[in-house]
């Protein structure tokens, strides 16, 4: 359906899309400029890769979801392309494979819009998104292809392919808890029981808030990947609040998340160390504390416009092309470069809330909040964690860091939304038309 | 190439960063602004809530003057319409001038009622609430050719 509002969003989309692109070369230029003062070589064929990957994007929304939101696209395309160059300049054979993984991620971006041509289609296939959701993420555990890699268990290895599974099985169980969540919304809406004042739901339908609790902790106790197991603790109980519109599931929520970080920290040696690296990084600055220390160097030395891309030390901290990214872009770019990026962030979750608010379909409703959520505490665990605010929980920032898996599948992501987005428009229209 | 140049092309580079947010945002502020998104002015039902209805509030009170209240939702009683008077009572008791089998129903749970011709909708302590237009009746609020109103599982727009 092409219809006016979904022109007028294609091109503004196609305008920022250029414009990403053009920021994109830019920040490459300059980081070739930084680093050997002189152009980089292979500029021409970089722009030309770039705004390829960026009018394949288009294109293929102007086809498959013509009246999708029209700003997503373009600051995942910016904050992707932000992120390569300072992986490029960072890591060159990383980000010859990151250059790969954008080209999938696409590629997964325009296979998902293709395959789901409406949103509630998937709505049905919610115990399949379950078992998906809950193999992906019991995966790494299985013996002869889990991997252990910097003491998390969180990694595939099939072949020669390694990936990161959990970060798909996030998209699967969003599905998984919208349609059960709709399903289920008036029994954990209503309460049965006033226990001191407030309403309670009856036991059995807390079962399952009791069952994605002790899912996280398994994750936590055997993956030792306190980052995932937190976001998906605070996804689920992000979806439950918003199905029920009632408090009392946050509270809960806050309240079993402090049992869990509670366990956590009496039974691991590393829960500890994360907490005392937060309390007081410095005392072990050359030991457990040297990432977080100099993280916060490396801020300090960004100043407010940072010392301009290739030109800094960001290279320095451990793990700085897929957690720590924030911190090269902190040093590099300074406050203003770290602010556009969390406002980057601010305006993807703000239009994926605009989605869901505006969406009528329950199951979309739910499923365009909680792909929302996703992206939105994904980015603060990891940047909280960088930023010495929480303690730090390694995950990747999402379009930023370097890693296939999460670049895929925050694509995949991405196209959801702008599926449920799209469907939303369709039906306003034939609303629209029905009246008139 | 002097670092003076260098730092003259990265805040070049901030400012365009900046200006690209300054797009989004005027694109999102395009969206959000009433007169650009409306598809047709016939679009109430599909947003009630961002007040597109704009367009027949104005002169609306003559023809409410009548009113009348429409199921729309759920698929059993739609279509069901009741006419407005001076005072109406929804609820589960059977006393109601619009009785409504629904456990999410309190026994008196709304009125609508007319004020100076103009009509208003009331909650009576529901533990459920009502809402109109999506958004939960606290107090007496004016209710408007074209608003729905969602009492429970049933949603009525008003005619």
């Amino acid at each position: 359906m092409n219809t006016v509002v979904g022109a007028l969003r294609r091109n503004t989309e196609l305008g920022l899309m250029l414009m990403a692109g053009i920021l994109t070369a830019g920040a490459y230029t300059l980081a070739g400029l930084g680093r050997s003062a002189s152009l980089p070589a292979n500029l021409v064929p970089f722009l030309l890769v770039i705004l390829g990957l960026l009018a394949v994007a288009h294109v293929a929304t102007r086809r498959l979801a013509p009246s999708a939101d029209g700003i997503l696209l373009p600051l995942a395309g910016l904050l992707n392309g932000v992120g390569y160059v300072f992986i490029a300049r960072l890591d060159s054979d990383l980000a010859a494979l990151q250059a790969l993984w954008t080209a999938l991620g696409v590629g997964a971006f325009v296979a998902t819009l293709a395959l789901v041509r409406r949103a509630r289609d998937i709505e049905r296939l919610r115990y399949t998104f379950a078992l998906i959701g809950i193999g992906l993420l019991l995966m790494p555990l299985l013996p002869g292809i889990g991997q252990n890699i910097n003491g998390a268990r969180l990694w595939v290895r099939i072949g020669s392919v390694t990936f990161q599974p959990g970060e798909l099985a996030k998209i699967a169980l969003a599905v998984f808890f919208a349609s059960y969540l709709v399903e289920k919304q008036p029994l954990l809406a209503m309460g049965t029981r006033k226990v001191i004042g407030v309403w309670l739901p009856n036991v059995r339908h807390i079962g399952p808030i009791i069952l994605a609790w002790a899912f996280s902790l398994i994750v936590m106790f055997f993956e030792k990947d306190l980052g995932s197991s937190l976001l998906f603790f605070a996804l689920f109980i992000t979806m439950l609040w918003v199905a029920t519109a009632r408090n009392f599931y946050l509270g809960i929520g806050l309240f079993m998340f402090a049992a869990g970080a509670l366990i956590a920290w009496s039974t691991f040696a590393h829960v500890k160390t994360r907490i005392s690296i937060l309390t007081d990084p410095w005392s072990v600055a050359n030991g457990a504390g040297y990432q977080t220390v100099q993280a916060l160097f490396a801020f300090a030395a960004g100043g407010l416009t940072g010392t301009n891309i290739g030109q800094g030390n960001p290279q320095r901290i451990p793990a700085v092309s897929t957690d720590f990214i924030f911190a090269a872009i902190g040093e590099e770019l300074g406050l203003l470069g770290t602010a556009a990026v969390l406002m980057a962030f601010l305006l993807m979750v703000g239009a994926g809330l605009r989605i869901a608010m505006r969406v009528e379909p329950p199951f979309e409703k739910l499923l365009a909040a909680g792909l929302t959520a996703i992206i939105g505490l994904q980015t603060f665990i990891i940047l909280g964690g960088v930023t010495r605010l929480i303690p730090l929980t390694g995950i990747t920032l999402p379009f930023v860091s370097y890693g296939g898996s999460s670049l895929i599948s925050n694509y995949i992501l991405l196209a959801l939304l702008l599926r449920i987005s799209a469907d939303d428009h369709a039906r306003v229209q034939a609303q629209a038309q029905v009246m008139a | 190439m002097p670092d003076s140049l260098l730092t003259i092309l990265k805040l070049c580079f901030l400012a365009l960063l900046y200006l690209f947010f300054l797009r989004v945002l005027r694109a999102v502020w395009a969206e959000m602004s009433p007169r650009a998104t409306a598809p047709t002015p016939a679009a109430p039902v599909a947003s009630p809530a961002r007040g597109w209805g704009g367009a027949n509030r104005g002169g609306g009170n003559a023809k409410t003057a009548g009113g009348r209240l429409r199921v729309i939702e759920p698929a059993e009683t739609k279509g069901q319409t009741y006419d407005l008077g001076e005072e109406l009572t929804v609820g589960r008791a059977g006393g109601c001038q619009i009785t409504l089998d629904d456990t999410y129903v309190s026994q008196l749970h709304a009125r609508v009622f007319r004020r100076d011709g103009q009509l208003f909708v009331e909650d009576l302590g529901s533990t459920n609430g009502t809402y109109l237009n999506r958004k939960k009746v606290t107090a007496p609020i004016a209710i408007r050719k074209g608003d729905r109103l969602q009492i429970g599982k049933t949603v009525m727009e008003m005619q």
